[in-house]
């Protein structure tokens, strides 16, 4: 016949709420070690993941730019484009004539807007705002306030060639499909189709363009790109890019060393937080253990009372740990209250400084 | 009841080693038996074992019949066995023991403390502990814990303990020994008075043996010897 486990641990119970000032110096011990632990533990979180979230949140990081032009074709950069380490990339017509005047009726200024070949999954550009055909553009966020406009309105594209001695200046109407953040693109400029940038190259190049009524001379259909536009799938996959370029013989300019850096520190980071946990749960065992056994200690001759009433050794077991078991998840919430109150002091005083928080809860 | 022959229990600390030695020992159902002489003659090591809280070092044979119609248990056997529980389900069903101080469990109150043989059983209440409480006349501290009490009270409480669950057998290791005589005596008149209404063997460590003797219980014989080296003590008890 045994005693079931309930009255052991519902003596225990008593027994620990009954000594609840000893109790408490045991839980108050315990969360000393565990709260500084767990602060530690926020502020790398915090700081790092900070970090690395800005790397990974931020596309530019991802970008991989040649850094002098070429002569790319189509089958040279669909081949590109279709390595899983690629996630976004069109062909960049030469700047020269990537760029065009406009002006709008509600301004009275003409700006010079660069013109950055986007397409589908562009990652300067929120889903579903993409510049389309040889009329719908995306406006920078400086040019559309120079100008006044907003999604849905219209806009005057104007350029000029020197064809056969003479001046040439011809007319497009667009449209502004949407305008794009701030953070996309800094300067005046309009992300278009390449399409449009193709049609724009032509003419300043002396080419016709029929479907847009413009003459010109005959040209080549084998068309070269002196550069493009890259993004890598992911901030991890941008060095082995880089050295797979170095490989082909392009030279590219690349955020690898700041990720890099990053990424380093993480790691540096990770494995001093790592030592500070492992001597940190090992200081939180041997309190735990050290309350154990003083308890089992001190508790001799009342354990032995509950062995003289016939109590079964493994329920007399069952006494101590359930103590401690009490104790654990006490100190445990207890350090948790404390590291909650002290990273909120924390984030309260670097919120001035910085938009992240700094310390994170374990949970995130 | 028990049957005890050639128990041997040898300690040894420290190069000093004690030996006691049971040649023969026979205790009757509803006896009252007396265990007298001075500290450390080992008196509390053969209450212990006869509480199967101890294993002897050597057996010839240690049964034990807590009641007539069953068949006597071969302690030695289930010491050579391991079988603790079985030896813990013994003493929760037959054994009450009361400890030279009382070993009340200061979180639990008088009445709780009292109940807790019976709880273990599973006993529900009858009212047996508010009756033993009023014999023992600490009927007004049911409620109150054991650090309320004085020593005298709580020795009081640690008798009603004992005897709530109505054991067959009730084993008291000096239970007055930290008491004034005048109390000492009133405790142990009333605790032999309930233990003979009760009709329970009863087994009584002791070194007052003046007031014990009055009280009507046999006493064990047994004597000391020192080895010539002084390095064996050795107590033989038989009865």
């Amino acid at each position: 016949m045994g005693i079931p486990l309930v009255k052991a641990f519902r003596l225990a119970t008593r027994d620990y709420l009954h000594e609840w000032q000893m109790s408490f110096c045991f839980v108050i011990a315990l969360a000393a070690v565990l709260g500084p632990m767990m602060v530690l533990f926020g502020l790398k979180f915090g700081i790092v993941g900070a970090m690395v979230d800005q790397l990974i949140e931020d596309p530019r990081n991802r970008e991989i730019r040649p850094v002098s032009s070429g002569r790319y074709d189509r089958g040279w950069l669909e081949t590109v484009g279709a390595r899983p380490d690629v996630s976004f990339l069109v062909p960049r017509t030469r700047s020269i004539a990537a760029t065009i005047e406009l002006s709008s009726e509600g301004s009275a200024r003409t700006v010079r807007a660069e013109l950055i070949p986007s397409a589908q999954g562009d990652p300067l550009l929120p889903p579903g705002e993409l510049p389309e055909g040889v009329t719908r553009v995306v406006l920078s966020h400086s040019i559309a306030e120079k100008l006044q406009v907003g999604a849905g309105e219209t806009l005057n594209g104007s350029l000029v060639r020197q064809f056969r001695g003479d001046k040439e200046r011809v007319h497009l109407p667009l449209t502004v499909a949407a305008v794009a953040p701030a953070q996309a693109f800094s300067r005046d400029g309009a992300f278009v189709s390449v399409t449009l940038l193709e049609t724009l190259e032509d003419f300043r190049d002396g080419r016709a363009v029929p479907s847009m009524g413009w003459g010109g001379d005959q040209g080549g259909s084998n068309r070269t790109y002196p550069s493009f536009r890259l993004y890598a799938r992911s901030i991890h996959d941008v060095a082995g890019l880089r050295d797979a370029f170095t490989d082909l013989g392009v030279d590219v300019h690349t955020h690898a060393a700041d990720i890099e850096r990053v990424k380093q520190m993480n790691r540096n980071l990770t494995a001093i937080y790592w030592a500070i946990a492992v001597i940190g749960l090992f200081g939180f065992s041997l309190s735990l253990g050290a309350n154990l056994w003083a308890n089992v200690d001190r508790k001799r001759k009342e354990l032995s009372i509950l062995r003289l009433v016939g109590f079964r050794t493994m329920d007399i077991a069952w006494f101590p740990m359930v103590q401690a078991l009490y104790t654990g998840v006490l100190g445990w919430a207890l350090a948790l209250g404390l590291y909650q109150a002290v990273a909120r002091i924390i984030n309260a005083m670097m919120a001035s400084s910085r938009s992240v928080g700094c310390c994170r809860t374990i949970t995130r | 009841m028990y049957h005890l022959r050639d128990v041997v229990k040898t300690r040894e600390a420290e190069g000093v080693a004690f030996r006691l030695r049971v040649p023969s020992l026979q205790i009757a159902m509803g006896e009252k038996i007396a265990l007298t002489g001075e500290s450390g003659c080992g008196k509390s090591t053969l209450l212990d074992m006869l509480a199967f809280l101890l294993k002897p070092s050597d057996t010839g044979a240690f049964c034990f019949r807590p009641e007539t119609d069953i068949e006597p248990v071969d302690v030695d056997a289930y010491w050579k066995a391991g079988k603790l529980n079985q030896l813990g389900d013994l003493r929760k069903r037959h054994l009450g023991y009361v400890i030279q101080t009382g070993g009340l469990l200061p979180y639990l109150t008088v009445r709780e403390n009292m109940n807790l043989c019976r709880r273990v059983l599973g006993l529900k209440p009858d009212g047996t502990v508010e009756h033993l409480a009023a014999e023992l006349g600490i009927a007004d501290h049911l409620n109150k814990l054991p650090d309320a009490l004085s020593t005298g009270e709580r020795q009081r409480v640690a008798i009603g303990r004992a005897l709530a669950h109505k054991p067959t057998i009730v084993i008291a290791d000096e239970p007055t020994a930290s008491l004034d005589p005048y109390a000492a005596q009133k405790i142990m008149s009333h605790f032999i008075g309930l233990v003979e209404e009760l009709n329970i063997t009863v087994i009584l460590a002791s070194h007052a043996w003046r007031y014990i003797k009055k009280l009507g219980l046999r006493q064990l014989n047994h004597r000391t010897v020192r080895s010539a080296d002084t390095n064996l003590t050795e107590t033989i008890v038989s009865g």
